[in-house]
């Protein structure tokens, strides 16, 4: 039986921002659920299942949260599922639901999801409790820790500076002046990241991104209906993940499969969403990626194990403006993760911003000519990856 | 569809695991469905898992649980529902193209943990966690409903409990217990009215695995023979309000029912050999099987259903592997004889809030 093709044809994301006080949880999800049918031009009823993108419920203690929702996303009656990889649970939730269409089970399918991080006073404490109780928890291990601890190895390794990270929060602030929806944004200079405060080596409070709340929706479609319902479609012709253990001792050494300063794992995933979607030379063929950089330091292994450049030059592109709206790979004309964090949909904004690259629909973001977007989502302990590839034209013909 | 399953295995179910870390009950489990495949780890290129952080009290619980699920180095992806909604997603990746030999893992491990606390947790703060709802409560508050509206009585709901547990003493994977005479079951405690203790089907401790494959596979590997082909599934979620039309209505378990039929290509619940339900009570069994409306040559639950063991989270998952088990011709004392079709049902949610159904059919030798 052949699979289907699959195109994003709607998104919606509310503002983010730090609080949503006047609106409920369901509430929050309903209005990019919204703004996604209104873009994609759909009535609900025109929904054949939703799958839900929640990530850890702690933050906001609504163990629930998604059947709660139910309602207010037009969800009753239909299938619904919620999937939750941690970071990576957008990314993992849009694989989900493009499973739903591609195996000729639903026609289209809604994908949303909403965070509100700010619930909980102290996010890191709550992100400490991801770790196992017997051996983890007690090390003051939470994710800024954690990540900060693999960019040292990658300095030591690369000899990257702090200013060459600096520079990349310079950029994402000043990418982000362009997206309405961004949490944080604004034209600062490297001295303004070197001097905000330090937070644990090598990170200062700029070098990480902020907790925001809001909320984002996706609907996708076969290519019959999306080819009836959309002038120009973003198609998925890229999916693939891929989960590492939990131990990061466990990824350095003679004997790992995988070093955790570089992400290696995204390279097997990159060979396989390359795979699937007919990319041979990533450089030349894909023109801006959405990549999930919660921290300053997430950019250069990222685009070195997605194959864009050489382990080690990202630094070097970076300051010589490879990576800037104009230059060579635009990455994260949104501001990325960096300027915006809504945990739970993150990995879902960062495929909505490669579709609406690709559709055309970007506005003051808009990096011209987009035939291929990449966006990629990360979670646990640096140990789930995703990679989605957005593409103008399918890269198989239709079932 | 085109899936298959080709392997399974079901963790000995116990009221409570308590010498094993939940870690090594997942890898035990799916060792197992990769031996019963006869396939290697090496071969499979996704695991889908079904886990509950608020159940095993972390906040991913896949942090430390892909790894000896199978899923290291793999494409894996993971679902908060129940068990069985890892099947379902798990099946449309194994149909979608890319992937074609995965695993679903699902476990539970709740006897460490308190569930109606976690239950209390999963309500909306604003108006049904201040007043105490759990799922003894969501479940009592169904009981009343069907009792109201469907009539039924206690006296049934007793001897349904007495049914399944006699069916589950035939089930060689089921927890053994002693049929309670009905002056027991009454007299057991109230937890919400009309909802006594021994009308829930205790909860257990374990594991299911399933190794499913494309149709591509399959055809590729012939001299790999499944268990048997996914013919259909649906799902579906109801409102969240518990109100009497919601909890009593069952519109949603039937027309979902009605719509796997319809993918599986059958003409009515008759045309089904087996039917494994999920009910977390004995009211809620009684009210299903009315609502099923089969025949008498359709087997309910032969397993003896939640009663047989009921590990909570992924007891939809256990009753999926009971019908391949079924149609494969392995189940054991309970076996029904000839069995080509079975259906197996699970809920999520409170008082069963999601339906889930899949179609489970044996593949001609």
């Amino acid at each position: 039986m052949k699979p289907h093709n699959v195109a994003v044809i709607g998104v919606g994301q509310t503002a983010f921002r730090s609080r949503y006080d006047g609106l409920t949880y369901p509430e929050l999800a309903q209005e990019a659920v919204m703004l996604a049918l209104a873009d994609a031009k759909l009535e609900p009823g025109q929904i054949d299942a939703v799958v839900f993108s929640m990530a850890p419920t702690t933050f906001m203690g609504v163990a629930d949260a998604d059947k709660w929702a139910v309602d207010y996303t037009w969800a009753r009656g239909k299938p619904f599922m919620r999937v939750h990889t941690g970071g990576a649970t957008g990314g993992s939730a849009l694989q989900a639901a493009h499973a739903h269409v591609a195996s000729g089970q639903y026609g289209t399918v809604l994908v949303v999801g909403a965070d509100r991080i700010t619930e909980t006073p102290d996010a890191q404490f709550v992100l400490n409790l991801i770790w196992d109780p017997f051996y983890e928890q007690d090390f003051a291990l939470n994710t800024v820790t954690m990540t900060a601890v693999a960019t040292q190895r990658y300095m030591h390794l690369h000899g990257t500076t702090e200013e060459q990270y600096a520079n990349v929060v310079v950029r994402a602030r000043r990418n982000a002046l362009k997206n309405p929806s961004a949490h944080l944004k604004g034209a600062i200079d490297v001295a303004a990241v070197m001097n905000s405060p330090r937070i644990s080596w090598p990170y200062k409070l700029f070098d990480i991104c902020p907790r925001s709340a809001g909320a984002a929706a996706v609907v996708i479609s076969n290519e019959t209906l999306a080819r009836e319902r959309c002038t120009r479609p973003a198609f998925i012709t890229g999916t693939s993940g891929v989960s590492n253990t939990v131990f990061m001792g466990d990824r350095m050494g003679p004997f790992a499969d995988t070093d955790f300063a570089d992400f290696a794992e995204l390279k097997q995933a990159a060979r396989e969403c390359y795979r699937q979607a007919g990319i041979t030379r990533p450089i030349r063929e894909v023109q801006t990626v959405e990549i999930y950089d919660p921290f300053s330091s997430f950019q250069f292994p990222q685009l070195e194990s997605l194959g864009f450049c050489e382990s080690g030059t990202a630094q070097r592109l970076s300051d010589e403006g490879a990576f800037d709206m104009d230059g060579e790979l635009a990455v994260n004309p949104s501001g990325g993760t960096l300027c915006t964090n809504p945990i739970g949909v993150t990995g879902l904004v960062r495929a909505a911003e490669a579709a609406r690259q690709v559709m055309g629909r970007a506005g003051d973001m808009q990096v011209p000519n987009v035939h291929n977007a990449l966006a990629t989502a990360i979670g646990g302990s640096t140990q789930f990856f995703t990679v989605t590839m957005l593409s103008d034209e399918p890269r198989r013909a239709a079932a | 569809m085109d899936v298959y399953v080709m392997g399974l295995s079901i963790h000995p179910a116990a009221d409570v695991i308590g010498d094993t870390r939940l870690e090594e009950m997942a890898y035990r489990t799916a060792r197992a469905a990769l031996d019963d495949a006869g396939v290697k780890r090496a071969q499979i290129d996704h695991v889908t898992l079904a886990g509950s952080d608020e159940i095993d009290a972390r906040g991913i619980t896949s942090m430390l649980l892909a790894a000896p699920s199978g899923a290291y180095l793999k494409d894996e992806m993971r679902v908060t529902d129940s068990g069985l909604t890892g099947l379902l997603l798990g099946a449309m990746r194994a149909a979608s193209g890319d992937l074609q030999l995965g695993l679903v893992v699902s476990w539970n491990q709740s006897s460490v943990v308190p569930l109606e606390d976690i239950g209390r947790m999963r309500a909306e703060p604003f108006f049904l966690r201040p007043v105490g709802l759990n799922f003894a409560i969501a479940e009592g508050l169904f009981a009343g409903a069907v009792a109201e509206r469907h009539g039924v009585s206690e006296h049934a709901v007793a001897e349904r409990v007495r049914l399944r547990l006699a069916a589950a003493a035939r089930n060689p994977r089921a927890v053994k217990r002693a049929v309670p005479g009905p002056d027991a079951i009454a007299a057991s405690p109230l937890l919400a009215h009309p909802l006594r203790s021994a009308h829930r089907p205790p909860v257990t401790d374990g594991a299911v695995a399933m190794v499913l494959a494309s149709g591509d596979w399959v055809r590729a590997n012939p001299q790999k023979k499944p268990l048997a082909r996914i013919a259909g599934a649906e799902w579906s979620v109801d409102r969240y309000q518990l109100d009497g039309d919601r909890l009593a209505s069952l519109d949603l378990f039937r027309t979902t029912l009605a719509a796997v039929l319809e993918r599986a290509g059958l003409d009515s619940v008759d045309a089904l050999d087996v039917v494994e339900l999920e009910a977390q009570s004995a009211w809620a069994d009684v009210a299903l099987v009315d609502a099923l409306n089969a025949g008498s040559g359709v087997a309910v639950s032969p397993s003896g259903g939640a009663w047989a063991q009921n590990p909570f989270f992924c007891t939809g998952l256990v009753h999926a592997a009971e019908a391949v088990l079924q149609v494969a011709g392995r189940a054991g004392g309970h076996q029904v004889a000839g069995a080509r079709r079975a259906l197996a049902h699970g809920t999520s949610g409170f008082a069963q809030q999601t339906h889930g159904f899949v179609v489970m059919e044996g593949i001609e030798a």
